[in-house]
Formats: structure tokens, sequence, C-alpha cells
């Protein structure tokens, strides 16, 4: 599709400007730069991602438009078209915007040209084109994925001119989403260091993993909400946000309206992406660029002279030298405590599934089919929340399989050429760290909320789902392969797990909380499964901290 | 009293020999630089010595300890800085040593003191506290050798430790080797550049292709060889100087057409 795309961006290029382009060259440049953006590893889809010749750009198109006949749905949903065209204009504004800054920094942010094309005999008005045709067609590929649906169905709807007018406002969207994303760049360079900058982009790209796992989940069941939006009043404020600019021209459009907020609606929509857009190229863009430039020359040096004696321990060492029994341990619990929290492939991989937690229960809400207040008064009478006290080890068992994987696995070789007699102690460590680091504070989360609804009632049940939680969560880890902290390669074909394990591991979770249930009411026989349910967990503990290195997978 | 004994040391790789029966043993207080090309087995013969590789034939002692018997017992006592070697870069070096030291079973208040002083001498001190995402190589390098020889190690196992040096990185590494030296310690040394190993080492031993091709003191090999630098002496010992020419001249060759 790309290559379609380049032809006719080319092809324009070609009638708009004639002097000092070599047009082999930008075209051999161009090429070159969208065969990389088809290879570049799109973080948000890295666990499908396993063929090296699959097309990962591709799979991204494609979910952009399937999410993108979703938003279309509203067209047929709503009987509104200022209503529909709102949601589909500020839709695309919300993922070319994210689009730009997640994946497409790795381009803009990118000065290798500076040091592979600049020495080779290209002119510099060449190069600028080219980047600009490469920009282009990379923005047109994503603007197609996202708006062919919403597009389609305006013209279906609406007929021939708003489906052109149409055309015209997504593509004014755009232009306004790329002058949104140089201006938070601007905002983000100001941090001159390298490292910073980079931590930023990864904290949205962090977003966007979320926002896709919750969004596919919500989405869909969000369109049965249309009918809520029928009854929906324009505010004052709202005449600022630009897709109700484009939702307005499309109307007046529609009606041959061109009443004198409507003729200012158009004139928004019409000039303000063109306005800013050229004050982006005039101003912007060249402050950018030299600041750009400024940012790969400093290596962020900054002295900070503080004696040793000064430096406070963090949290994990505090925590470590009074939960940890061995060195070994305490090495695995403070290092999967740090690099949990700093390493992005970690991160991307695991907060989704924490947000998952959320889904779970937005899901259950919706599928009671009835509203909140009714749900609300019907809480305390029902047993929900046996649902809050298992809820949380769904997302965090997954951190159990995320923790073998690192970018730098590589780095994994100390753990052998260092005196470990029980690899098991590092492992126990930092199963320890993922536990109080992520299943605590939500289960703490839950317990408050619980405690706030139904009373002192719930402390046994959560006192012993505390026990039982931490049982299944050690039984998980022992049962599986067992893999060091950090050591294993992202992205390599992932062998498929024993099929008569995950069994296993259903049926002891289906067992511990069938039992629970079932024995809700009978107060004394809760308390007194407690110290067994509590055995389970130290007899576990003690297996796995045992594992000899011939136990361990690599 | 030899620190290291190996005797018909062999490994295979599916069914191909990398090491074809390899018998050394070496004193306490010897710098010997292990050298040979890209796949002659330095490296492996390294990791089987570290206890890192199990499965292999023939016999490792290392300090009087079986390396597949003793193999923790073993790497208490040794110093091993890998070729290539990665680290966690989301640590910063403090937070690294600290990993490494207690793996090391070091008491937590000697890791912090050794830590600073060592990265102080490398002039790293007022970067110790940034992570080492923002490294050069280099300066990950020299958080390597100090996470190599932080527990005082006896003998130090070393696979290619000046690559990514600034110069004045090189020198400092050669006085510490040589003063490790002198202070009784045992280094295995294993390189490609030859410059350097020629200076320190008090014996080369050179292998290409699984065997050891040359041992003794540098003067030793000159004189076998009767050539001037050690690297004549390695590339007229494995045997691909004339290649080497040729193969240029075919460059230039394609390079004119």
């Amino acid at each position: 599709m790309d290559k379609w795309i380049l032809k006719l961006v080319l092809f324009c290029c070609r009638l708009l400007v004639r002097q000092g382009v070599d047009f082999e060259r930008l075209k051999i440049i161009a090429e070159t730069k969208l065969i990389m953006d088809r290879r570049r590893v799109y973080l948000n889809w890295r666990q499908r991602q396993q063929r090296e010749n699959s097309n990962p750009l591709m799979v991204t198109l494609i979910v952009y438009a399937f999410l993108g006949l979703y938003a279309g749905f509203m067209v047929f949903v709503t009987r509104s078209l200022v209503i529909s065209a709102i949601i589909i204009h500020a839709y695309i504004l919300f993922m070319m915007t994210m689009t730009m800054i997640t994946d497409f920094s790795s381009v803009l942010l990118d000065t290798a040209d500076n040091q592979i094309i600049l020495p080779k005999p290209v002119n510099s008005k060449t190069l600028f084109v080219a980047r600009l045709v490469h920009i282009l067609v990379y923005l047109l590929q994503f603007t197609l994925a996202l708006s062919i649906f919403p597009v389609v169905f305006l013209f279906i709807a609406y007929g021939f001119l708003v489906g052109i007018t149409s055309i015209a406002t997504v593509l004014l969207t755009v232009a306004f989403a790329v002058f949104i994303t140089y201006l938070l760049y601007a905002a983000i360079l100001r941090f001159s260091n390298e490292q910073k900058v980079r931590d930023i982009v990864g904290y949205f790209q962090i977003f966007m993993t979320i926002f896709f796992a919750v969004g596919l989940q919500v989405l869909p069941r969000l369109v049965n909400f249309g009918n809520l939006l029928d009854n929906f009043q324009l505010q004052a404020y709202s005449y600022f946000l630009p897709p109700v600019w484009m939702a307005l021209t499309l109307e007046s459009v529609q009606q041959f309206n061109f009443d004198s907020i409507h003729s200012l609606m158009i004139a928004c929509a019409l000039l303000l992406p063109l306005f800013t857009f050229w004050l982006m190229i005039k101003y912007l863009a060249p402050s950018f660029a030299r600041k750009l430039a400024a940012l790969n020359n400093d290596a962020g040096t900054k002295k900070s002279g503080i004696p040793y004696t000064q430096r406070r321990k963090s949290i994990s060492e505090k925590l470590s030298s009074f939960l940890c029994r061995s060195k070994s341990e305490s090495a695995g619990f403070e290092t999967v405590w740090k690099i949990t929290g700093r390493d992005k492939g970690f991160k991307i991989q695991f907060y989704p599934s924490l947000a998952y937690m959320l889904v779970f229960i937005f899901i259950f809400v919706f599928k009671s089919g009835r509203d909140v207040n009714t749900l609300w008064e019907n809480l305390p009478g029902s047993r929900m929340f046996l649902f809050f006290i298992y809820l949380p080890m769904l997302s965090i068992t997954s951190a159990i399989t995320f923790v073998s994987y690192n970018e730098n696995f590589q780095a994994s070789w100390v753990y052998q050429s260092t005196p470990v007699g029980r690899p098991g102690q590092i492992i126990i460590g930092g199963l320890k760290a993922l536990f109080l680091k992520f299943f605590i504070p939500a289960y703490l989360i839950l317990f408050a909320f619980a405690f706030y609804v139904w009373g002192t009632d719930i402390l046994d049940d959560f006192a012993l789902g505390f026990f039982n939680n931490l049982a299944i969560f050690l039984l998980i880890a022992s049962l599986g392969d067992h893999y060091l902290p950090f050591s294993r390669q992202p992205n390599v074909k992932q062998q498929s797990g024993r099929f008569a394990q995950v069994i296993l591991q259903l049926l002891v979770i289906a067992a511990l909380v069938g039992l629970h249930y079932l024995l809700l009411t009978n107060d004394w026989m809760i308390y007194s499964l407690i110290p067994v349910s509590a055995t389970g967990c130290f007899l576990l503990l003690r297996t796995i901290r045992n594992l000899r290195w011939v136990e361990i997978s690599f | 009293m030899p620190v290291i004994r190996i005797t018909s040391l062999k490994k295979e790789y599916s069914r191909n020999y990398v090491l074809k029966g390899i018998t050394l043993s070496m004193d306490a207080g010897q710098i010997v630089g292990y050298i040979g090309p890209n796949g002659a087995g330095k490296s492996t013969t390294i990791k089987i010595l570290t206890g890192i590789i199990s499965d292999f034939e023939g016999e490792a002692i290392v300090m009087d300890m079986d390396v597949r018997k003793n193999p923790v017992e073993i790497k208490q006592k040794i110093g091993y800085i890998p070729e290539q070697a990665a680290l966690y870069d989301v640590l910063t070096p403090i937070e690294y040593l600290r990993f490494v030291g207690k793996l090391y079973q070091l008491e937590d208040s000697l890791i912090e003191k050794k830590s600073w002083e060592l990265l102080r001498l490398f002039d790293l001190a007022d970067k110790a506290k940034s992570r080492m995402n923002g490294y050069s190589k280099g300066m990950k390098q020299k958080v390597l050798l100090i996470s190599g020889l932080i527990h005082n190690p006896e003998i130090i196992f070393l696979d290619e430790p000046l690559s990514g040096l600034d110069a004045n990185a090189v020198i400092l590494v050669k006085e510490i080797l040589s003063q490790l030296k002198l202070s009784g310690k045992t280094i295995f040394y294993s390189s490609h550049i030859m410059d350097v190993v020629e200076k320190i080492s008090d014996r080369i031993i050179i292998i290409d292709k699984g065997e050891v091709i040359a041992d003794g003191s540098f003067e030793t090999l000159k004189n076998n060889a009767s050539q001037g630098s050690l690297e004549n002496i390695f590339t007229a010992l494995t045997g691909s100087s004339e290649q080497h020419q040729n193969t240029a001249g075919q460059f230039i060759d394609v390079l004119k057409s």
C-alpha cells in the first residue's frame, strides 16, 4: 500500500517542485525509509510479533482500521451527524497524535541521516523534500487506515457531498494532529537530556498500549451507549475544539446552512490547521531541528558530587534486608524491584494486564444489565467481594513470565560467573519483589473498598484470600519452567506452555476459589483454613528457594 | 604449585570439536596471554575454567578444586570479565555493583564502600548515580571490570577486556593488571590484540582450531618464529598472511572495476 501512496505523493511532488531536487535520489531515500518503517517493531504488538518476515506495520494498520470501524458505526448509531462526526474526528485526532508521538518519534528523533546521507552527494533540498515525502506517506497510510470506514459510512449515510467534505476535514484534522505533536515535542525537548526525552516517549508508549488493551474491550461495548448521546448539547467551550469545527462544517454542508456560527466554524476548520501548519514550518520546525542537533551532542553530564555516605537507601534495599534470608535472595529482590520500575519492555507488557483489572470491573458492571445505582444498592447483600479478592491475581501472575524477559538478556551471564549455589534463591527474591510491589497495593485498595461496603464481615475472607492468592502465585511460579529474572530474549518464538500443566494450574485455582466460595457462610472453617493455606505457601516457598541449576531453563 | 591444571580438555558442539585436547598448567602470580583467532576456542576454555560450562571431556582443576564438582567454591575465588559483556543498564553502577556484590556474598557496607572508591578511581564517581543506559561502551566496560574484581579474586579471567576503552583507560587497566600480578594474583588473559598481550604477558599461549600451537615467553616465541612483532608470529603460526594480501588485492580490483 505504501508504494502506491509513495507514487501518488511523488507525482504531486513532481508537479509542485521543479528546481534543485534530484528525483532519483529522492525516490531511493524515501523508499529505503519506508522499508525501515515496515520493519520497525511496533511496541504495541510486541507479543504477537514473532516471525521476522512478518509486517508489523500492516498489523498495526489493520488494528487501526478495525478500531476505526467501531468509531464509524457511530454514524448509524446516532441520528445526529454532528455527534458522530465529533466522535470520528476526535478519534482520528487522538489516534494520529498518539501514533506520531509513540511510533514516529523514532523517526523524528533520529539524527542518523546526518551521518549517513549528508556525507553522500545529495543536496540539502533533495534531502528535505525526501523527509517530507516520507512523513507524508507515513501519515497518509495511517490516515487511510483510520478513516476509511468512517468516511465510507458517511458517504452511505449522508450522501456524496458530505462524504467528499469529510475527506477534506479528515485531512485537516491530521494536519492539526501533526501540529499538536510538534508542540509536544518542542515541550519535551526542553529537557535537554536525550534519555529524558526517550523516557517520556516511553511513558506515552505504555499509555498507548494500555489504551489499546482496554479500548479493544471497552469500545465495542460503548456502541450500545450511542442512544444516550442523542440528547447531547454543545457547550460554549466546545467551540474551541477542533473536532467540533469539523463536525459543524459537515453539518452546514449537509443542511446548506451557512449562518454565522457555522461560517465561523468552517473558517476555523479550514484556516486554523493551515495557519498552524504554516507556523510550524516557519518557526517551530527550525528550532526543533536545532534543539535536536544539540540533543545528540549533549551527553547530559551533570556533576552530582555527592559523597557516598549521603546516599539514601532505596525502598527495595530497605525492604530486602528484613524480607530476604540470603544475599542471593536480596540481590534478586532488589534488582527485580528496580528493573521492573524502569525497563520499558517490562512495563509495556505488564501494565496493560494491570489495567485489565479495571476492564474486568467494567465488564462486570455492564454484564449485570442494571444501572450503577441498583448495582450499588444490592452490593452489600451479594457475595461479590470474592470477585475482588481473586481479581488481582489474574493480572499479577502474568508478571512471573514477563519478568524473565529483558532486552539486555545477555547480562544474565553474571548469575553463572558468580558463586550462586542455589539459583532458586534469586528466583524467590524476584517473586517476593513482584508480589510485594504489584499484588499487595492492588489487594489493599480492593480490601479498602470491600471493607467500606461489607464491613468487618469480610476480614476473615480477605485474610484467607491473601494466603490463597500467595499460594496460587507461588504455585504458578513453581509449576512453570523456571527462568532467572531478565535472562530471556524478548520477541523470540515462545515455547507453548505444556497443556497439562496449564490445566493443572486452572484446576488448583478453581479448587481454592471454589472451596472459599462454599465455605463463605462458615466463619470458623475459614479461620481454620488460614493456617492450612499459609503452610501451603511456606512449602511452596521452600520448594522454589531450593531449586538447583539443573532445574533452571535458559 | 600450579593454580590451574587442564588435562586433555575437549569440548564438542553438535559433533564438532571446538577444543581438541588441551593440556596446560599455570602457576600463581603470572599473567598468561591466551591468543587465537575467532572461533579458536578461547572463550570456551575460559567458560570451562570458570565453571560456567560443566559439560566437557578431560579434566580441569582450579586452585586444587575440580570445576565439575566445586563450581560455586571456585567462582567465589575467581573473577570473570567476559567478552562483549552486557549489563543491566537501567541500573546505576552503584546498584549494579550492589547486585553483583551480593551474588558474591559480600557485606552491603563493604560493597558500598568499595564501589564508590573504585568508581572514583575510574573517574566515574560523578556519574555513579545515573543509570548506565546513557553510558558509553568504555564506561560500561569499566563498571564490568570493577564487578569482576570487587570480591578480590585470586585468579582473574579476562576475555578481551580492553575493547572499547579509551587510550588512558587502556594504560590504567594494563597497570592494574601488572600490580595485581605483583600482589600474587594469576591473570588469564584472552585477546587477539597482539600489542597488549606482548607487553604485559609472562607467558603466551597461542591456540588455533582448538589446539595449542605455541606456548612460551614472548622471547621464545619470537626466536622460534624469527620474526619481529608478535603479530607476525601470530599470522605466521596461523598461516594466513599471504591469504590476507591476496584478499586485499582482489578488493582493490573490484573497487577499480
